[in-house]
C-alpha cells in the first residue's frame, strides 16, 4: 500500500493543479484565521498577568472587548474559508468526474458485461465524491492546522526558546503517531467502500428487475439477498471503525498528554520564576487551540480514510485500458464499405470459441441476411464488425482496410449498430435521437422519426420528455428510436441486430420502405430471425455452431431444395403468409 | 409527520446496540466536566506556587483520559452497528414495498433504478445522521448541566451571561430552517440527475459508442455536474455558517465572561484557576449548541428524506417506511438464529384454474394510451395468442390483467374459476400465474438462482430449463446451472437471457402462463419448439406472438387495435 502512495498524491496533485490560483488565493484565507486564532489567547496572557499586577477594571475591559472582536472576526473568515474551500473543490472534482466518465464510456464492451451501472455510478460519482469532501473539508482545516502550528512556534519562540522548542518538538511527536495510524485504515475504508458499491449496485440491479420480481413473487428472495449484502456492510463498517479507533486512540492521547504535560511544565517553570502565570495560562490554551483541529481533523480522518479509499479505486478504475487499442491511421475508402472476413476465431476468454474459423467476403453495398439459431456467433460477429471485441485470432478488413488500423472515430463516424435491445435517456424525445448532440435541426430529427415511422412521437412535440426507463414508448416504438438514430448519422455500413424484432409484421411492412432507403448507397447487414425480415436482401449467411454454414445468393439459395436457408423458409413459409 | 417519532421508531429498531452506543457517548462527556476541574485545581497551585501538588493534578488527568478513551471506544463500535441497523431497516422497507407482489405492503414502482438510488443511500443516511445527532445532543446536554453546576459555583453572574451567546446560536438556526430544507432539497435534486444521466450512460456505454455520442453526452455531463456544484456550495456554505456561528459564540462567551468579570479578576477573587476552568469548559459548552443547531438542520434534512421516501411504499405512507421487520445482519444475530436460513420465498397457496374470465378490463395512462373495455374467457389448457400493430396496447392488456399497470386508471375485473380476484398483483404470481416481461431483466447471479429465485427443487429448475429451449446452452457452459451470468445477464446473448427468463416464469409448473413477446428474440425452429413443449405440458397460455406457426396452434386469437379488440 505505502508503494502506492506517492502514486496517489502524484494523481491527487494532477487533479488540483489547473486550480492552483484558486488554491492559493484559499490559503491566504486560511492564513488570516489562523493568525487571528492565536492572536485570542494572547489578549488573555495579557488579562491574566496585568490583574495579578494590579491593573484596573476599567483595563481589563478593554482587552475584554479587543477578545470580543477578534472571536467575531473569526467567525466571518471562517464562513467565507468554507465558501471558498467548496467552490474549489468541487470545480476540481468535476474535472475529474468528467474524465472519468470519458475514461468508462471508452473502455470495452468487456467491462462493461462486468460491472453494473450501480457500481459504475457508485465509482464515478459516489468516489469521487468522497474526494470531493476530502478536498473541501479536511484540507482546509489541515492547513489551517499548519498556519496554527508555525505561527504558535513563532510567538512562543518571542516569548521563551526552551518552549517554543519544546511545543515543536510535542507537535513533531503528536503528527508521527496521526501519521503512522492513518495507513493502517485504508485497507479497510477500501474494502468499506468496496462492500456498500456491491450493495447499492445490487438495489439498483433488483430495482431495474422490479416488474420481473414482483410478477414473479420474488420479493422475499430479493430481500434476503439485500440482508445478506448488507450484513457484510456491517462486518466491514465495525471492521474500518475499528481501525479507526486505533489512530484515535493515538490522536486523543497525543492531545491528552499535552494538556497533563503543558500544566506540569508550566508549573516547573513558573516556580523557577522562568515565565509568568499569564505565560503558563498562555500555554494551556494553545494546546487546547491546538487540540481543536486535531480532534477535528480525528473527526475528518474517516473522510480522509474514504477519500484515499476512494482515490486508489479511482487510480485503478482509471488505470484500466481499453484491450481494443486506438493506433490507427488508415481511413476506408470513401463509400459504402466492403467487409472481409479473413480466418476469423474468437472466444470469450474460455475454452469454448465462439467463432470457428470463419472466411467470408462481403462486397460494398450489398446488402446480406445473417441467420442462424440463437447462440451461433451472429451477434459476436457483428460485435466484430463495431470493434467492440477483437478477433483472437484471423483479421477482418472493412473496405481493405485491417480494422485495428482504422481510427476509431472513424470507424464509428462510418459503420452503425441498431441493435436488439435499445437503451433510453431520461430527456426528452429529441435527445433520444440525438443522443444529446446539439447540432441536428429539430426538422431534421423529425424527418428521421417519421421515416421510422414514429410519425405520432412526432406530432406529440418532440422536446417532449421521455419517462425514464421508456415510459411512453414500447419496445417495438425504442427499436424504431434506435433507426431513426442511425438515419441521422449516415454512416456507409449498417448493422441490424434483429433490429425489428419487437415490431409487429403490420408495422414492418410500413417499415420495410424506411429499411430500403437505409439499405441505399451502404453496405447492409441484418442479423434476423423472422425470414421475412430478409425479403430485400442480396445474399444470405447461415451460422451454426460458430461456422459458417451456407453463403450464397438469397434468390439462388431460396429456389435450391438442399439448401438449409430453403429449409428454414419451409418451415416459417406460413409465417410469410401471415404477414 | 412527525419526524422525531419516526426517528425514534427507527433507533428502537436494535434497541441493544443503540443504547449500548448512547451509554457510552454520554458517559465519555462527564469525563471533560473532570478534567475541567482539575485543570482548574492545577492552575491554582501552579499561581500559588505549589509545583508538586500541580503535578499530581497532571497525574490524575492522565488516568481520566485513559478512562475517557475506553468509553468511547466501546461506544464507537456499538454506534457503528446501530448505524447500519437503522439504515437497513429503511432501505429494506423501500426494497420491500419496490418488490412486492401486491399486498398491503406494495409501493408505487419507480421510474428510473439510478435516480431511485438516491433514497435507499442518501436518504436514509439523512435520517441516520438526525438520529446520531440527537445521541450527540442527550451527550452535550448532559455535560451542559454538569459544568453549568461547577461554573454557578465558581461565579454565577458569569455563567448566566453565557446563556447569551450559546442560546443565539440556537435561536439563529431555527431562524434558517426553511432555508436548510430548500436547498437542501435542491442539492438532492440536482444530485439525482447527475446520477440518473450517469445511470443511464453506463448502462447505455455500448450504444453511445457505436453512435459516437460520447461528446455530446459529456457536454450534458458537464451541465448537470456545473449545476449540483452550486446546489452543493450554497447548501455547505449555509451548513457551516450554523456551525461556524456557534464555534465564534463559545469565543464570544468568554469575551463575556472576561467583561462581566472585569471587577472580579482585577479585585482577585476570580483567579487563574476559576478562568482557566472557564476556558477548559469553552470548547465543550459549545457543543451542546452547535449539535442543537446541526440536530435541527438534521431533522429538516430528514423530514425531506422521510417526505421523499414515502413516495415509494405504500400508499405513501410515511410511517411504512419504518416498519419493523427481522434484519438479521450482525453476526451476533445470525448466531442466535442458529443457522436457520429466512423463508426464502412463500409461495401463494395454488388455486388450480377452470376457467379465467376477463371482463370490461381498461387501462388509460394520463397520455391518454391504454386498453379500453377488453373482454375475453381462457380456457384451461387452452393456448390463447395476442396480436396487433405497435402501440395497440397488448403489453399494456398484460400488465393490467396481472395487476402490474400502475401509472395507469384501471377499472374492471377478472375471474378466476368464476370469483373476482381482488388484489391481483398479489394472487396472479406463481404457482397461479407466472409472466415473462416483454424486455426481461435477469441478476447478476448464477443461471439457477435466476430461475429458482429462492424457491425451486434442482429438478423444476433442469426441467423448465429444456421446456424453455435452453437447457443444451446451459449444459454447454463451462459451470452449468452455476454459471455466473454478469449484470442483468449480460453474459448471456439476447436469446439466452430471454429463455433463461422463460425457464423462471415455467419453473413453478404455473396454472397459467403470460408470455409477452417472447417470439422476437427466438427463430422460428425454437419458438415452434416451445410451444410444442408447452402444449405437451397441458399448460394455459397467453402470449403475445406474430408468428404464424403460434397463430395455427392458437384456441383463440386476440386482435388489439388502438386498445381495443377487432
Amino acid at each position: 500500500m505505502d508503494t502506492r502512495s506517492p502514486a496517489r498524491w502524484r494523481a491527487l496533485m494532477a487533479l488540483v493543479r489547473p486550480d492552483a490560483a484558486r488554491w492559493a488565493a484559499l490559503s491566504a484565507l486560511l492564513a488570516a484565521s489562523s493568525a487571528l486564532s492565536l492572536a485570542g489567547p494572547l489578549v488573555i496572557r495579557q488579562v491574566v498577568d496585568r490583574a495579578r499586577t494590579g491593573a484596573t477594571t476599567a483595563a481589563l475591559a478593554n482587552l475584554a472587548v479587543v477578545y470580543l472582536l477578534i472571536a467575531a472576526a473569526t467567525g466571518v473568515i471562517a464562513v467565507i474559508v468554507a465558501w471558498a474551500a467548496t467552490i474549489t473543490a468541487w470545480r476540481t472534482t468535476n474535472q475529474i468526474r468528467l474524465r472519468m466518465t470519458r475514461h468508462v464510456l471508452g473502455l470495452d464492451h468487456e467491462f462493461h458485461r462486468r460491472h453494473t451501472p450501480g457500481e459504475l455510478i457508485q465509482r464515478v460519482d459516489g468516489d469521487v465524491t468522497s474526494v470531493s469532501d476530502f478536498l473541501g473539508r479536511v484540507v482546509p482545516r489541515a492547513v489551517g492546522a499548519g498556519f496554527l502550528v508555525v505561527g504558535m512556534l513563532i510567538v512562543l519562540a518571542v516569548l521563551d526558546l526552551g518552549l517554543a522548542l519544546g511545543a515543536f518538538a510535542y507537535v513533531l511527536l503528536a503528527v508521527a503517531v496521526v501519521v503512522r495510524g492513518r495507513h493502517r485504515a485504508v485497507t479497510e475504508a477500501s474494502d468499506e467502500m468496496g462492500s456498500y458499491a456491491r450493495l447499492y449496485g445490487g438495489i439498483e440491479e433488483r430495482l431495474t428487475a422490479a416488474e420481473d420480481l414482483r410478477a414473479n413473487g420474488a420479493g422475499a428472495h430479493a430481500l434476503n439477498r439485500f440482508v445478506e449484502e448488507s450484513g457484510q456492510a456491517l462486518h466491514s463498517s465495525v471492521r474500518r471503525e475499528r481501525a479507526f479507533l486505533r489512530m484515535w486512540w493515538a490522536v486523543q492521547g497525543s492531545v491528552a498528554a499535552g494538556v497533563s504535560v503543558s500544566l506540569a511544565v508550566g508549573a516547573a517553570l513558573v516556580a523557577a520564576d522562568a515565565i509568568s502565570v499569564g505565560t503558563a495560562f498562555l500555554l494551556l490554551q494553545y494546546v487546547l487551540l491546538l487540540g481543536r483541529p486535531l480532534e477535528d481533523i480525528v473527526q475528518q480522518l474517516e473522510t480522509v480514510q474514504k477519500a484515499n479509499g476512494a482515490m486508489v479505486r479511482v487510480i485503478d478504475l482509471l488505470g484500466v485500458q481499453p484491450a481494443i487499442a486506438d493506433h490507427g491511421t488508415i481511413a476506408p475508402p470513401s463509400g459504402p464499405l466492403s467487409v472481409n472476413f479473413d480466418h476469423i476465431w474468437f472466444s470469450y476468454g474460455d475454452d469454448h470459441p465462439v467463432l470457428q474459423n470463419i472466411d467470408l467476403h462481403i462486397a460494398a453495398g450489398r446488402s446480406v441476411g445473417i441467420v442462424g439459431r440463437t447462440g451461433s456467433g451472429k451477434t459476436t460477429a457483428s460485435r466484430l464488425i463495431l470493434r467492440l471485441v477483437e478477433a483472437t485470432e484471423g483479421t477482418l478488413s472493412l473496405g481493405g482496410v485491417p480494422i485495428a488500423d482504422i481510427p476509431l472515430d472513424e470507424l464509428r463516424r462510418r459503420v452503425a449498430l441498431i441493435p436488439q435491445e435499445v437503451e433510453l435517456f431520461a430527456g426528452t424525445v429529441r435527445d433520444n435521437v440525438t443522443l444529446f448532440d446539439d447540432e441536428p435541426s429539430d426538422d431534421e430529427v423529425a424527418a428521421a422519426l417519421r421515416l421510422a415511422g414514429l410519425s405520432t412521437l412526432v406530432d406529440g412535440g418532440i422536446h417532449r420528455p421521455l419517462g425514464p426507463g421508456g415510459a411512453g414508448v414500447s419496445a417495438g416504438e425504442a427499436q424504431l428510436l434506435a433507426l431513426a438514430r442511425v438515419w441521422l448519422r449516415r454512416p456507409d455500413l449498417v448493422v441490424l441486430d434483429e433490429a425489428t424484432a419487437r415490431i409487429d409484421p403490420g408495422t414492418e411492412a410500413l417499415l420495410d420502405h424506411a429499411v430500403a432507403q437505409l439499405m441505399r448507397g451502404r453496405t447492409t447487414l441484418i442479423i434476423a430471425h423472422r425470414l421475412s425480415t430478409l425479403r430485400r436482401v442480396d445474399e444470405i449467411i447461415v451460422f451454426d455452431h460458430g461456422r459458417v454454414v451456407e453463403q450464397g445468393d438469397r434468390d439462388e439459395l431460396a429456389g435450391s431444395d438442399g439448401s438449409r436457408f430453403h429449409r428454414l423458409l419451409e418451415l416459417a413459409l406460413d409465417e410469410d403468409v401471415a404477414s | 409527520m412527525n419526524v422525531w417519532r419516526l426517528a425514534w421508531r427507527v433507533s428502537q429498531h436494535e434497541p441493544r446496540s443503540f443504547w449500548a452506543g448512547w451509554s457510552g457517548f454520554v458517559l465519555f462527556f462527564t469525563f471533560p466536566v473532570v478534567n475541567g476541574w482539575l485543570v482548574g485545581r492545577g492552575f491554582d497551585a501552579l499561581s500559588h506556587g505549589q509545583p508538586g501538588e500541580a503535578y499530581r493534578y497532571a497525574l490524575v488527568m492522565v488516568v481520566c483520559e485513559v478512562l475517557r478513551m475506553a468509553t468511547i471506544h466501546f461506544g464507537a463500535i456499538q454506534w457503528t452497528q446501530a448505524w447500519v441497523h437503522m439504515q437497513t431497516l429503511l432501505r429494506a422497507n423501500l426494497l420491500a414495498a419496490q418488490l412486492a407482489s401486491g399486498g398491503p405492503e406494495a409501493g408505487q414502482p419507480v421510474g428510473s433504478a439510478g435516480a431511485a438510488l438516491t433514497h435507499f443511500r442518501d436518504d436514509a443516511e439523512d435520517v441516520a445522521m438526525f438520529v446520531d445527532g440527537l445521541v450527540d445532543v442527550s451527550a452535550g446536554l448532559v455535560f451542559t448541566v454538569l459544568a453549568a453546576f461547577v461554573l454557578g459555583s465558581i461565579d454565577t453572574g458569569a455563567t448566566a451571561v453565557l446563556a447569551l451567546p450559546l442560546g443565539g446560536v440556537a435561536l439563529a438556526t431555527r431562524a434558517l430552517d426553511s432555508r436548510i430544507k430548500r436547498y437542501r432539497s435542491a442539492d438532492r435534486a440536482a444530485t439525482a440527475a447527475v446520477s440518473g444521466l450517469l445511470g443511464d450512460v453506463m448502462a447505455a456505454a455500448t450504444t453511445i459508442k457505436v453512435n459516437a455520442a460520447i461528446e455530446p453526452i459529456m457536454l450534458r455531463m458537464n451541465g448537470l455536474v456545473d449545476h449540483r456544484r452550486h446546489t452543493a456550495v450554497r447548501d455547505r456554505v449555509l451548513d457551516d455558517g450554523v456551525q461556524a456561528f456557534s464555534q465564534g459564540a463559545a469565543d464570544v462567551g468568554l469575551g463575556l465572561v472576561l467583561l462581566v468579570s472585569a471587577s472580579a479578576i482585577a479585585a482577585g477573587s476570580f483567579g487563574v484557576g476559576d478562568l482557566a476552568v472557564f476556558t477548559a469548559y469553552m470548547g465543550w459548552l459549545s457543543f451542546l449548541p452547535r449539535m442543537v443547531g446541526r440536530a435541527l438542520a438534521r431533522r429538516k434534512q430528514a423530514g425531506v428524506a422521510f417526505e421523499r421516501m414515502s413516495g415509494l411504499v405504500a400508499d405513501e405512507q410515511v410511517a411504512n417506511t419504518v416498519t419493523a421487520r427481522s434484519l438479521p445482519i450482525s453476526p451476533r444475530q445470525q448466531l442466535a438464529m442458529q443457522g436457520a436460513t429466512p423463508p426464502e420465498r412463500i409461495l401463494v397457496p395454488r388455486v388450480p384454474l377452470r376457467r379465467l374470465t376477463v371482463r370490461s378490463l381498461s387501462a388509460r395512462f394520463p397520455s391518454g394510451a391504454g386498453i379500453e373495455s377488453i373482454s375475453f374467457v381462457v380456457e384451461r389448457g387452452s393456448f390463447t395468442v395476442v396480436t396487433g400493430p405497435i402501440a395497440a396496447g397488448k403489453t399494456t392488456l398484460l400488465r393490467a390483467l396481472l395487476g402490474l399497470a400502475h401509472q395507469a386508471e384501471n377499472s374492471g375485473e377478472v375471474l378466476w374459476n368464476d370469483t373476482v380476484v381482488l388484489d391481483r398483483a398479489a394472487f396472479l404470481v406463481p404457482p397461479n400465474a407466472a409472466f415473462l416481461p416483454q424486455v426481461p431483466q435477469l441478476i447478476s447471479d448464477s443461471v439457477h438462482d435466476n430461475i429458482a429465485l429462492g424457491s425451486a427443487r434442482l429438478e423444476q429448475v433442469l426441467r423448465s430449463l429444456d421446456l424453455a429451449v435452453v437447457g443444451a446452452d446451459i449444459d454447454d457452459m463451462p459451470d452449468g446451472i452455476d454459471t455466473m451470468i454478469g449484470p442483468r445477464g449480460l453474459r448471456l446473448s439476447g436469446g439466452q437471457r430471454q429463455r433463461v427468463a422463460t425457464a423462471r416464469a415455467l419453473v413453478h409448473e404455473p396454472e397459467l402462463l403470460i408470455l409477452d413477446d417472447v417470439s422476437s428474440a427466438l427463430d422460428v425452429e425454437t419458438e415452434l419448439a416451445l410451444w410444442t413443449g408447452l402444449a405437451d405440458a397441458g399448460m394455459t397460455v397467453i402470449a403475445v406472438s406474430h408468428r404464424a406457426i403460434a397463430f395455427d396452434r392458437a384456441d383463440q386469437v386476440l386482435e388489439l387495435v388502438a386498445g381495443r379488440l377487432r
